[in-house]
């Protein structure tokens, strides 16, 4: 692999590249989908290829190829230059790379049970005792149980000497209960939405997450729900948990601080971000309750890695501290404009893809309360539970959220179970209504496998770690509530 | 050993001949020991010139080709796919694909593969889209990006072309073959407090006039400057046609899909001959309108039928796969999606009929109400109910005494698809194709005229 790796870079060099990096990554996955005991989705892919990204004449260019070998890398760094000098006309100035030590490194997610060497027939037994449960509950139509793994080994070169190696082994796994009648429908998920909790870890993930055990409840929960309440319309108090927080985190924090956005680099499609370059240091995004890193070194985070794909190495670094917006996620060419140094957010989806700034780990810190604490300390409010439906506007302002489960809190005390709950805000402005944050015991690193971005789309995993929260003076019900 | 899709000219031409495919997918299925072998490949060639700031920042071209072989022992099934093509990689993949089969339980809806059956001609490749370059590329934007900066603006977007094929065979004998080609131009161009924006799709690139619909996004980014604020509340809206599509594409997985009915997801559950919109709404699953970038067969090699879904207002029908159709008694109208296919079938090709009235009329004709450009970040509330909310994106403007008058600050809405095709009582002459993926996913649309559109929120810009 390294010849290749070396002829590419040396290609591009001898075609007038200023700059080279070649990466070859040898990716594959397995996905299983078990519905009412009948698997329903099985299959296992694999994928090789060879990305080389240089600049020529101050301009970037990209070429891919499924081919792996000496004369391919020679054809795909030859056409990564022609199609930067392609685009070099149209520059307003030359790219700029902030500084970087060369790495030559080895990197390996630590995980204890490798979930590709773990029999198919255990997987799929788990799950069909797991959907067999689910469906003992007769309103529940579809019981779904699923699991995703993947595994990608990444060899990264640069012609600035980075020399760097990593294996990443990521597991997932969750249920689904759908419950039907005649007028409605009602999700109920475990342990999260979008297919369950997702990590940078073995298959230890998938026994520690007890899906049998939590089979009932979760079916249960679903067909509760059918004839539960719809939640209220008006303002109030909420309580989210973790996993909702977490989301909240990714598309209110996470997004808006990336730096590519807030330059314009995405205007056309992700879009563009309200926490611009002149706010850095001095804006209020939060109450003083709020801290968020970004964290690429979080263990078992779904965002984790050694290094990103432009052999930056895993750091942490504010976002908020205390309220206040302090940093971005950076790439060495967005860094350079801001006078920075990259923090190592730059990774692409696969070796046919150029890297982009994506979230690592973007976290909230603990703070000090237990989640019974909070709900005794709340007189009237409504606690609510795992995403069900997510948007936000493209400078990630205006934004509405919904949960698969709603509890109303009544002085201090859980009450009915509620359907259909939704709330919506201003970003800033429901950050800075944050008066409590739980404690380290009740934090859990949530991660999101389906995260969109870029032109050609780019789907990325991406984690936010997350504790149950209180927001004061929330409109809720919007669209659906009683 | 066949020889895979080759890179040696990876900027320009074909992806795959129509004879590699055959050769190649007749490998995979000699290489399998399964009693029955399905094989699906797709290769593709993706370019793309991107710009932001008034300038090229991203530009890209990649080849790629993913083979996915079915393994059949008994009732038991078993996937994989791969992107290594040469003899070893595809007998990898086919012992793979029979090992998950042979561990896999038996499957008591696993309907038979797809017999020989002729299959429906579609013109989808034009060599120009596949021979474009990146000088042509570069070329073409860059007049789009000169005259937003000469009016003080910021033009971002992509002009992006895509040269693929699609290809199937099975053990009962059947292959079929696709080849096709994608345009596409998008562009958002900002002044400091307003944007406007542009969107086609086009088999052919040079049918993507890219200086003029530049200025699309110019003159909506000008029009729209300082916009206002409006009270949310149920306003009279003109959707154009790319937020009609963003709208209607919903329907897809809500319920037109027959594996959404059978579990009893479906909006359609239990409603079919009932009027369930409006009278004036027919949508159909359409591969071979023009417009539409179909496909002439599915995933299991079943050819691609013309399915009405909602016939003035009145659930007609689903399309189906062979196992949803093996569970209903009908026969597939070839809407398999591509593994790992959780969705079950799905409608590729939207068609929404249109009406007759230009759009500029049916602005015209609206004495007080708001144009929108574009939907955004849009998702389900509530399922049954056909239930979305989003973001106004990009262009959204006061209308009044039938004049565009001014800009308006983005306004959120949460409103029912079929509630909206229920209250729209104009509908435009001219419908567009909105791709929200080249291999499918794609929606037809005219623009509406919409009483009492639901805006339940209002952004600071």
């Amino acid at each position: 692999m390294n010849d290749i790796l070396e002829r590419a870079l040396n290609t591009a060099q001898l075609e007038g590249a200023s700059y080279a990096e070649a990466r070859t990554v040898d990716a594959r996955s397995q996905l299983l989908e078990v519905k009412n005991r009948q698997v329903s989705a099985l299959n296992e892919s694999s994928s090789l290829g060879l990305g080389v990204r240089v600049i020529v004449d101050g301009s970037w260019g990209f070429a891919a190829s499924a081919e792996v070998s000496v004369a391919d890398a020679e054809a795909c760094a030859r056409l990564a230059c022609r199609v930067a000098r392609a685009g070099a006309k149209f520059r307003r100035g030359p790219v700029v790379l902030a500084p970087l030590a060369p790495a030559v490194a080895r990197y390996q997610t630590p995980f204890k049970l490798d979930p590709f060497e773990v029999p198919l027939a255990d997987k799929i037994a788990l799950l069909v005792e797991a959907t067999g449960i689910m469906e003992r509950e007769k309103a529940v139509r579809v019981a779904q149980g699923g699991m995703q793994f993947w595994e990608e080994r990444k060899h990264f070169a640069s012609s600035e000497g980075a020399r760097i190696e990593q294996r990443i082994v990521q597991s997932g796994a969750g249920l689904t209960a759908w419950a039907v009648d005649a007028d409605d429908l009602q999700i109920r998920s475990y342990p999260n939405s979008f297919g369950g909790q997702y990590e940078c870890n073995g298959y230890e993930l998938v026994e520690r997450l007890d899906l049998v055990g939590h089979a009932a409840e979760t079916a249960a929960t679903a067909a509760a729900l059918l004839v539960a309440p719809v939640g209220p319309a008006g303002v109030t108090t909420i309580i989210l948990d973790g996993s909702q927080v977490s989301l909240q985190l990714h598309e209110s924090c996470g997004h808006p601080t990336e730096l590519d956005r807030a330059l314009g680099h995405e205007a056309n499609y992700a879009g563009t971000s309200f926490l611009t370059p002149d706010q850095l240091g001095t804006l209020r995004y939060g109450s003083p309750a709020v801290n968020i890193v970004t964290d690429a070194t979080t263990p078992r985070g779904l965002g984790s890695f050694g290094y990103d794909d432009e052999g930056v190495p895993a750091q942490k670094v504010d976002l908020v501290r205390a309220g206040r917006f302090v940093g971005y996620l950076t790439s060495r060419e967005t860094a350079a404009m801001l006078g920075q140094t990259s923090n190592g957010t730059m990774r692409a989806e696969s070796w046919s893809h150029i890297p982009l700034i994506r979230m690592t780990n973007v976290n909230l810190e603990p703070g000090t309360w237990t989640l019974e604490d909070l709900i005794a300390d709340t007189d009237d409010g409504l606690l609510m539970t795992t995403n069900r439906s997510w948007s936000i506007d493209d400078r990630r302002y205006n934004f509405q959220f919904g949960t698969e489960v709603g509890v109303e809190i009544k002085q201090g005390k859980r009450g009915r179970l509620l359907k259909n709950c939704t709330y919506t805000g201003i970003t800033p402005e429901f950050w800075g209504k944050c008066d409590a944050v739980c404690d380290a015991a009740h934090w859990e690193i949530w991660g999101t496998p389906n995260c969109g971005k870029g032109q050609p789309s780019q789907t990325m995993r991406t984690a936010q770690g997350a504790a149950p929260a209180r927001f004061r003076g929330v409109q809720v019900g919007v669209g659906t509530g009683s | 050993m066949t020889p895979p899709p080759r890179t040696a000219a990876p900027d320009a031409g074909a992806t795959l001949s129509r004879e590699e495919a055959q050769l190649l997918l007749r490998e995979a299925i000699g290489q399998s020991a399964a009693e029955q072998t399905e094989v699906l490949i797709e290769a593709r060639r993706e370019s793309l010139t991107r710009f932001a700031n008034n300038e090229i920042h991203q530009n890209v071209t990649s080849l790629n080709h993913t083979l996915t072989l079915r393994a059949r022992v008994g009732r038991r099934t078993g996937s994989a796919s791969t992107n290594r093509l040469d003899s070893s990689g595809l007998r990898q993949l086919a012992d793979r694909a029979l090992a998950i089969a042979r561990l896999s339980p038996e499957d008591p809806g696993l309907p038979e593969i797809a017999p020989p059956a002729g299959l429906p001609a579609i013109d989808a490749f034009v060599p120009a889209t596949a021979a474009s370059t990146p000088e042509e590329r570069a070329a073409a934007v860059g007049p789009v990006m000169a005259e937003a900066a000469a009016r003080d603006l910021n033009a971002a977007g992509a002009l992006s072309t895509v040269a693929g094929a699609v290809g199937f065979a099975n053990s009962r004998g059947v292959f079929a073959f696709q080849p096709e080609t994608y345009s596409q131009f998008t562009c958002t161009v900002r002044s400091g407090n307003s944007s406007g924006w542009v969107d086609r799709h086009r088999r052919d690139v040079r049918a993507l006039d890219v200086a003029s619909l530049g200025r699309v996004a110019i003159e909506k980014a000008e029009r729209s400057r300082n916009p206002g604020a409006i009270e949310p509340g149920s306003y009279t809206v003109v959707l154009e046609p790319n937020a009609v599509a963003e709208l209607v594409l919903f329907l897809a997985t809500l319920g037109l899909g027959a594996q959404a009915e059978q579990e009893g997801r479906s909006f359609m559950g239990g409603r079919m001959g009932e009027r369930i919109t409006g009278e004036r709404a027919t949508i159909a699953d359409d591969p071979f309108d023009p417009r539409a970038f179909g496909r002439p067969f599915d995933a299991e090699g079943t050819p691609r039928q013309r399915v009405t879904l909602i016939e003035r207002g009145v659930a007609r029908g689903v399309v189906h796969d062979r196992r949803t159709a093996l569970k209903a008694g009908v026969e597939s109208t070839g809407h398999a999606s591509p593994p790992p296919g959780t969705e079950g079938p799905l409608p590729y090709s939207l068609v929404v009929s249109a009406g007759d009235t230009p759009l500029e009329q049916l602005i015209a004709s609206t004495e007080r109400g708001i144009l929108v450009t574009r939907f955004w970040y849009n998702r389900v509330v509530d399922a049954k109910r056909t239930l979305i909310t989003g973001m106004t994106r990009d262009g959204t403007f006061v209308i009044e005494n039938g004049q565009l008058t001014r800009g308006l600050r983005n306004l959120r809405f949460n409103e029912s698809v079929l509630g909206v095709l229920e209250r729209a009582d104009a509908w435009g002459r001219e419908a567009e194709p909105t791709v929200f993926d080249y291999v499918g996913n794609c929606v037809v649309a005219p623009a509406l005229r919409v009483r009492d559109f639901r805006f339940t929120g209002v952004s600071p810009f």
